[in-house]
C-alpha cells in the first residue's frame, strides 16, 4: 500500500498488479473501497492501481465531513501526480470523478472508463429548492455501520447539472461509456453527444481491451 | 491580552484593544456538529428568548461585539463561530451544506425556537437553516447576504478552472499556516485593505480576536484552507428560488453605500428577494456591507423592531 497526501487527508494507493506499459488506474464506487476490483479478473497489460477515496477503504475521513466530487477528484488527482499519466477506470462516484479528472489533466490522463455502481447519479440534474440542504444527515444515519465515514452519503446528494459537466467534458481527451441497458443520469446521457465519446456494450474486460494500447482490440 | 515574544528577549504586550459599546462575551459554550467543536459566545438573560447571529466570511463571532450586547437588552444572543472561524474547529475540507449542519446542530443545542440572524455569506447559510429547521426559527434576519452577482464567462466552470483547481488541491497538502506578519499592526493593515469602510480603532478590536500570535509572529486564527477556489456547480441563478421555501418571515438589511462586496444593484436584488413569501426590507442610511459594524445601533434597532413586532 502506498500513502498519499492530499489536504489533510491520507490516502491508501493500492498496487494490484506491477508491470511494464501504461498504468491502468481504478476508482471505486461509492461506500466501496479499492477491495471491490478483483486483481485477477483485470485484463491489463501495464501495471494497475487502485485507490481508496478519503472516508473509505484504508484513507482517513474528512473531519467536519466535507465531501464533494471535485474533492475526491483532487485524490485521484494525488495518485495520478504519483502514478503519472494513466487509463482511469471508475464505477459510480468513481465515474463521475474520472471524467473530472480526465478534464482536469488532459495531458496526463490518455482514457476514462465510466462504469456504472453506486454515487453515480447524485442528487440529480438539478436543485429541489423544497427539500433542506441537510438532508444527506438523514441518507448518513442509514449509513452508519458500512464500512466507510457515513458523511460520504453527501456524495448521493450533490446536483450534477448537465449543463455543468458539459462545460469541461469536452477537454477530456477520450471518454468510454459502458452501457447495458439500465437507466443512466441526465449528466451521463449528455455525454454520448461529444466527439470525444463512445459508448461500449461488452464487459469490463471487453471494455479495457478497447483502451488498452497493447491490446489488438485497441481503437 | 496576548503576549509577544518579538526579538531576543524583548516581550511586547499586547492590549485587548477598546471599543466604543463592544463587550466581552458573559458566557461561551462548544457545541459538538459532525465530530467538530463549534464555539459559540453569548450576551443577556440565559432566560430570555434566543437570538443566534451568524457572521460572514473570514469573520468571527466577535465581529458582533457591539451588535450582541444591544440585542441581548431583550435576547439570550448566541453568536456562532463557524467552522474554521475564530475559536472553532478546523475541518479538513469546507462546504455550504456542512456550515448548515452546524448552525442547525446549534439551534438544536439550544432547545426551543430562536431569531436566527445571518451576515453576507452567514446571511444565506441563515436562510438554508431556517428552509432546513423551521420548527427551530422564529423569525429571520438577513444583512446583505443574498449572494454574488452572476457569474461572467469567465468565472463559469471551465476546463482551465478544473485544472487550477486540481493544482490548488496539490498546493492544499503543503498549506497548513497563513504566513505570520511581524506585528499586529501589520495584520490590522491587511484586514483595513479589504474593510476600507472600517475605523482604525474597530479594525483593532475586531483583529485582535481574529488572529494569535506565535513564536514567528501574528498569525489569522481562521483556516488557510479556506482560501483555496472550489469548483462546482452552484450558481448565483439557484439564490432567489432557495428563498420560496422559507416558512417564517424574513427581514432583508442592505447598507445604503457601495462597498467592496455590496449591496447588489436594486434590479439583481429584487427579482431574488421577490421568492420569499414574507419579506420585510431596510435600508440602513450611511452603512456599506458591514452594516451591523458601521452602524451597530441603527442595525439593532431595525432587528429589534422585527423580532418583537
Amino acid at each position: 500500500m502506498i500513502e498519499l497526501r492530499h489536504g489533510r487527508a491520507r490516502l491508501a494507493l493500492h498496487r494490484l498488479r506491477a508491470a511494464a506499459g501504461t498504468p491502468l488506474l481504478l476508482l471505486h464506487e461509492l461506500a466501496a473501497s479499492a477491495a471491490m476490483w478483483e486483481p485477477s479478473a483485470i485484463e491489463w497489460s501495464g501495471p494497475v492501481y487502485a485507490l481508496d477515496f478519503c472516508g473509505h477503504g484504508h484513507s482517513t475521513a474528512i473531519a467536519g465531513g466535507g465531501y464533494t466530487p471535485e474533492l475526491l477528484a483532487g485524490d485521484a488527482d494525488a495518485a495520478l501526480a504519483h502514478i503519472g499519466g494513466a487509463v482511469v477506470a471508475g464505477a459510480g462516484i468513481g465515474a463521475y470523478v474520472s471524467l473530472l479528472l480526465s478534464a482536469g489533466r488532459a495531458d496526463d490522463v490518455a482514457a476514462c472508463l465510466l462504469l456504472p455502481g453506486r454515487g453515480l447519479t447524485g442528487g440529480g440534474a438539478a436543485p429541489d429548492f423544497r427539500k433542506p440542504k441537510v438532508e444527506f444527515m438523514t441518507t448518513a444515519q442509514r449509513m452508519t455501520g458500512a464500512g466507510c465515514d457515513p458523511m460520504v452519503a453527501i456524495l448521493e446528494h450533490d446536483v450534477r447539472p448537465p449543463e455543468y459537466v458539459a462545460r469541461f467534458a469536452g477537454n477530456a481527451r477520450r471518454v468510454v461509456l459502458r452501457e447495458d441497458g439500465a437507466s443512466r443520469p441526465p449528466w451521463w446521457e449528455a455525454l454520448r453527444t461529444l466527439p470525444n465519446a463512445a459508448v461500449e456494450r461488452g464487459d469490463l474486460n471487453e471494455c479495457l481491451r478497447r483502451l488498452d494500447a497493447n491490446s489488438p482490440a485497441s481503437g | 491580552m496576548k503576549e509577544c515574544r518579538a526579538v531576543g528577549s524583548v516581550r511586547r504586550i499586547v492590549e485587548e484593544p477598546s471599543y466604543p459599546g463592544a463587550r466581552a462575551p458573559e458566557r461561551r459554550a462548544s457545541v459538538e456538529s459532525v465530530g467538530l467543536r463549534i464555539n459559540v459566545v453569548e450576551w443577556g438573560d440565559a432566560g430570555a428568548p434566543p437570538l443566534v447571529l451568524c457572521h460572514g466570511m473570514f469573520d468571527h463571532a466577535m465581529g458582533f461585539a457591539v451588535l450582541g450586547p444591544l440585542l441581548a437588552e431583550q435576547y439570550r444572543v448566541i453568536a456562532i463561530d463557524a467552522r474554521g472561524h475564530g475559536d472553532s474547529d478546523w475541518a479538513d475540507a469546507y462546504t455550504w451544506p456542512l456550515d448548515i449542519v452546524d448552525i442547525v446542530n446549534v439551534l438544536r443545542w439550544i432547545g426551543r425556537p430562536s431569531f436566527l440572524v445571518g451576515h453576507s455569506k452567514g446571511g444565506g447559510q441563515s436562510i438554508d437553516a431556517a428552509v432546513a429547521a423551521p420548527e427551530l426559527v422564529e423569525k429571520l434576519v438577513n444583512i446583505d447576504g443574498f449572494g454574488p452577482p452572476p457569474f461572467k464567462e469567465s468565472e463559469l466552470p471551465s476546463p482551465r478552472g478544473l485544472t487550477a483547481f486540481l493544482d490548488e488541491r496539490r498546493a492544499a497538502a503543503e498549506r497548513s499556516a497563513w504566513r505570520p506578519y511581524a506585528s499586529f499592526d501589520d495584520l490590522v493593515k491587511r484586514r483595513g485593505q479589504q474593510n476600507p469602510r472600517l475605523p482604525d480603532d474597530w479594525l483593532r478590536y475586531f483583529v485582535f480576536h481574529a488572529s494569535r500570535h506565535g513564536e514567528d509572529g501574528w498569525r489569522w486564527k481562521s483556516d488557510p484552507h479556506m482560501a483555496s477556489h472550489g469548483f462546482g456547480p452552484w450558481t448565483p441563478d439557484w439564490v432567489g428560488p432557495a428563498y420560496a421555501a422559507l416558512r417564517m418571515p424574513m427581514l432583508a438589511i442592505t447598507g445604503s453605500e457601495r462597498d467592496t462586496w455590496g449591496p447588489l444593484p436594486e434590479r439583481l436584488l429584487a427579482p431574488r428577494l421577490a421568492f420569499a413569501p414574507s419579506l420585510q426590507r431596510t435600508a440602513i442610511a450611511g452603512a456599506g456591507h458591514f452594516v451591523h459594524m458601521e452602524k451597530p445601533v441603527e442595525t439593532a434597532r431595525a432587528i429589534l423592531d422585527f423580532c418583537t413586532a
